[in-house]
């Protein structure tokens, strides 16, 4: 019963601020309401029995990617950023299709998509568990990653160059 | 124990919303965030499937979204401080060079 109560109140808050990061005009409001969003995603986590799994979110995406947003939005000054409805059918075609969309998913969703197994299967998700299927399963695509953020490094330092410099230096290359 | 398919319908209204916020907004890094809401969605529906298997590898899956959409903000937020250099704005109506 408890645990229900848990359930809902997280999930109206999730949804309510992701509500709010889509529809409010200045983007520091919505990254602080996407940060909400997210530890209330947390709690889900730690409800599906997977509590490693809502320290990542909580550290990872609140912690990490949302400050780094932050920053640039800071960084570019858009507190105020006004925006005129310029495109009437876009903006319709967009809510029409976006609501037809949830529509339909959460129909197939109730009609289908769950399945049962048959009693509550053994699901333990700590940090061990975790730690032994990503080095003997998963340790290649784990290797795969360091590249990718390397080179994820490398390309932001790049794109966020000066153009200046660029130019100054990109005839000696 | 809360049925998984309420979770899947939590994921599925956080996506949708995610959907709504790209295709109506224009201001990119509201976009992006949008998008980051998606990926959210997707990631609660993969640990509740992995709950209702009993298997891990939903939780490795959502481990390499989040290494994957970091390196994507780190990358995509850079392109929108290239872009405001460039053009003084961040709306994505604006960056229309490559338009037909």
């Amino acid at each position: 019963m408890f645990e229900y109560l848990i359930f809902f109140t997280f999930a109206a808050i999730a949804v309510i601020f992701s509500a709010i990061v889509v529809i409010h005009r200045n983007p520091i409001v919505s990254a602080l309401s996407l940060v909400v969003s997210f530890f209330a995603l947390a709690v889900m986590y730690v409800l599906l029995d997977a509590p490693f799994m809502a320290a990542l979110q909580v550290i990872v995406y609140a912690g990490a990617i949302m400050v780094l947003f932050l920053f640039v939005i800071m960084l570019l000054n858009l507190a105020q950023t006004d925006e005129p409805i310029s495109r009437p059918v876009q903006q319709f075609l967009g809510i029409t299709g976006a609501a037809g969309f949830a529509i339909t998913l959460i129909y197939y969703i109730l009609k289908a998509a769950v399945i049962h197994t048959g009693g509550p299967a053994v699901f333990v998700a700590d940090a061990r568990a975790i730690g032994v299927t990503m080095f003997e399963a998963y340790i290649f695509p784990f290797e795969a990653v360091s590249i990718l953020l390397l080179a994820a490094i490398v390309g932001a330092l790049i794109l966020s160059q000066r153009t200046s410099a660029i130019a100054k230096d990109g005839g000696a290359r | 124990m809360i049925p998984t398919s309420w979770f899947l319908v939590l994921g599925a209204i956080l996506f949708s919303l995610g959907v709504l916020g790209v295709l109506t907004r224009r201001n990119g890094i509201t976009i992006f965030m949008s998008i980051e809401l998606m990926v959210n969605a997707v990631n609660l529906t993969f640990i509740a499937y992995a709950r209702e298997l009993g298997s891990l590898h939903g939780l490795m899956w959502v481990f390499f979204i989040m290494a994957v959409a970091a390196a994507e903000a780190a990358v995509g937020l850079a392109i929108f401080i290239a872009l405001y250099r460039h053009r003084e704005t961040i709306d994505v109506d604006e960056a229309n060079l490559m338009h037909w």
